[in-house]
């Protein structure tokens, strides 16, 4: 009997952490987030050039030949060739859903990029691009259109690389017997400046109004010809960043107490705080590689989430792998459906989204800034 | 509800030990100044708290430290050794600009020394690991930010961040020793409300369940009862007296106010200008002349059994430096 009582108040212990962790904001969150995502990925495979009814579409999608094939799933996601379909499901399943499967991985890494960075910075307002991410990326993806053209094909390597030089170099500037926050996002802004400034630079020499269009796709982000070999390649990625956000989320919820509480809990926040960054650029790379440079959607997704479910990290990192698909997978059926025929980057949209929100989130609070 | 009971015992215990206490803690003096030397026979009795539990961890030692801060020219304390006697209650006071906080970042090595050693039991505080030094000695900073939705409980249990490996999950002794603190700083009350919805009083509460949630030998509090309103402060004050009183644990504590630093204190020390002025039994430390040449300011010391009382009467000024400090203990022969 002695021994069984501690066993039975553990079990219920657990249960109540468990349905703690998974309280009611949350779960609404993750489901409302599901639906948005499914919902925006029904419209997605319905509407398009090659014309099918949507019971069609829908029929092809979950067409039980190619959801239960392993062969089909072999080909998708490691490649090589994709087994005999009917056309109709060979339009959906290798034009139409890979670009939501792309958007939703995107929207995924952003979202818990900029949960990230919002923690090390301490700031409301930092986003995946914050420490001159973007900056970098957008200059190496100009250097590769307009003087490296014979790198084209690695451009999705060169953009991501050149994102995480820009970081180590604020990393480098900002350290000084350490770093902190502001110095962090000062350096960034430094960085960020002279890397745009030389990114707008190079515009001048593109030869042809195709490598500006290509560019300026890059740079605001597009889904636009998205494919399964995009999803081979940010699923990984994808998969090692978001595990390890999920399991540094009581190392974040430490570090928003600050740096002197966090090191006197015997936390070395330089190390941590590297290390963390480290795996938000990882995932913003990830996304710039098969995307390039989607704004606001790392800025305002996780912000969403910290009103709902508030900013334990446990649940924040949680509410932001469900809700940034919701956002990018949505915003991108405006950007493909929006002006049809003519696509827009997706970018482009998230901007327009993101800044009437923004707008009402500053009318609304009366304190932003700080976590 | 525990934060009453709690304070109903304490209250009780220290009309019983304070006499005893000073005793043990400050070493040979015979008569009790508290007592007036009324109590001889209790000089005889065996420690009822602190060294009754036998030899106690948590003897903290800073060495000819020098402080500065890197950018700063000059170091803000220089060359100054402080002990804390292993479950003693140490007191640093000081102006403004002392080095008081310097001078307790330095024990909490939060901030590296250009030379000298911190020891805790001993031990070169570089040679911990800094989440065994986490176990071992818990600072609780000036200033302490923390997101406003997280509640109370949460809190405190970040506490036991130094306890948990990086995979663990909270155990049953984590349970425990938040229990523990949340009982301790009295606080339970406010166990499920939202750090941000807490007033300065009960947020600092909930900050000391959390440094107390750490189980360390050494705590190091720097300036708990600045800004709070007087129950606060009183609560504060209380809870530290239950450690002392209690528990093993060493306590410094960095205190504005000279006062309470000499009811709370076994061990006061004083600083001016990063240098160590006055050290010794609250009696030793407050005098008139400290308080005018550490303090500039005139004031009435008066023996009590509850310790010294400080009556402030006015602040010094350059002109005043002359002034022998005999005069100032007459009020009325200051302004002839």
């Amino acid at each position: 009997m002695a021994t069984e009582i501690p066993s039975e108040t553990d079990a219920t212990s657990r249960r109540e952490q468990w349905l703690d962790w998974f309280d009611g904001s949350l779960f609404t969150l993750v489901v409302g987030s599901l639906a948005v995502t499914v919902a925006g990925g029904l419209v997605q495979v319905s509407f398009g050039a090659f014309s099918m009814s949507i019971v069609e579409a829908w029929q092809a999608v979950f067409d039980p030949n190619v959801v239960f094939d392993p062969r089909a799933w072999e080909a998708f996601l490691l490649g090589g060739e994709v087994p005999e379909m009917n056309e109709r499901s060979l339009i959906v399943w290798n034009i139409r859903l890979p670009r939501v499967f792309v958007g939703a991985l995107v929207g995924m890494n952003l979202a818990v990029s900029g949960a990230i960075f919002q923690a090390v910075t301490r700031n409301e307002l930092a986003s995946p691009f914050i420490l001159g991410v973007s900056s970098g990326a957008g200059l190496a993806i100009l250097l590769t259109l307009v003087v490296f053209s014979g790198l084209a094909a690695f451009l999705p390597v060169v953009a991501s690389v050149g994102g995480a030089i820009a970081f180590l170099i604020v990393y480098a500037i900002a350290w000084k017997n350490g770093t902190s926050p502001v110095r962090l996002v000062l350096a960034g802004v430094i960085v960020g400046t002279v890397f745009s400034s030389l990114q707008t630079a190079l515009f001048f020499f593109a030869d042809n109004i195709g490598v500006v269009q290509s560019a300026i796709a890059w740079t605001t982000g597009s889904l636009t010809g998205t494919d399964w070999e995009q999803v081979r390649m940010v699923l990984p990625w994808t998969a090692v960043a978001m595990l390890l956000a999920l399991i540094s989320s009581r190392q974040l919820n430490v570090l928003l107490l600050g740096e002197q509480t966090a090191s006197s809990l015997g936390m070395s926040v330089e190390k941590v705080r590297f290390a963390l960054s480290g795996v938000a650029v990882l995932a913003a790379a990830a996304s710039i590689a098969v995307a390039g440079i989607v704004g606001f959607v790392g800025l305002i997704v996780p912000h969403v989430v910290r009103n709902v479910v508030g900013s334990d990290y446990k649940k924040l990192v949680v509410g932001c792998l469900f809700a940034g698909p919701a956002l990018m997978v949505a915003a991108d059926v405006g950007a493909r459906l929006a002006l049809n025929p003519v696509q827009i980057p997706v970018g482009i949209v998230t901007g327009l989204v993101g800044g009437p929100y923004f707008l009402y989130l500053m009318r609304k609070q009366e304190q932003m800034g700080e976590i | 509800m525990s934060g009453e009971r709690r304070s109903e015992t304490t209250g009780e215990r220290r009309s019983e030990t304070t006499g005893e206490r000073r005793k043990e803690t400050t070493g040979e003096r015979r008569t009790d100044p508290r007592t007036n030397g009324s109590s001889p026979a209790s000089v005889d009795e065996p420690g009822t708290t602190v060294s009754g539990r036998g030899e106690a961890d948590g003897r903290l030692d800073g060495e000819d430290l020098v402080l500065s801060y890197p950018g700063s020219d000059g170091p803000v304390v220089d060359g100054e050794s402080i002990t804390a006697k292993a479950g003693a209650v140490t007191a640093l006071v000081g102006p403004n600009g002392s080095g008081k906080s310097t001078l307790l970042k330095g024990l909490a090595d939060q901030l590296e020394p250009d030379s000298g050693s911190v020891l805790v039991d001993g031990r070169a505080i570089q040679s911990f690991d800094k989440k065994e030094l986490a176990r071992t000695v818990g600072l609780l900073s000036q200033e302490s930010t923390s997101p406003n939705s997280i509640t109370v409980e949460d809190l405190v249990y970040h506490g036991r961040y130094p306890h948990r490996g990086f995979f663990e999950s909270t155990t049953e002794a984590d349970e425990r020793a938040v229990d523990r603190a949340i009982e301790l700083a009295g606080c339970g009350h406010l166990r499920d409300r939202e750090v941000g919805s807490l007033s300065g009083g009960q947020k600092q509460l909930a900050w000391i369940a959390m440094v107390l949630a750490q189980d360390t030998d050494v705590l190091l509090l720097d300036e708990p009862t600045t800004f709070l309103d007087l129950r606060h402060q009183l609560e504060v004050m209380e809870i530290v007296e239950t450690l002392r009183e209690e528990s093993d644990i060493t306590v410094i504590v960095v205190l504005h106010d000279i006062q309470q630093a000499a009811r709370l204190a076994d061990e006061m020390v004083a600083l001016e200008e990063g240098a160590i002025r006055a050290r010794g039994t609250p009696e030793e430390v407050v005098t008139e002349e400290l308080l005018a040449e550490v303090f500039e300011v005139d004031a009435e010391v008066e023996s009590t059994p509850r310790g010294p009382r400080i009556e402030p009467l006015r602040p010094r000024h350059d002109d005043d430096r002359e002034r022998p400090t005999e005069r100032v203990a007459r009020p009325d022969s200051g302004d002839s």
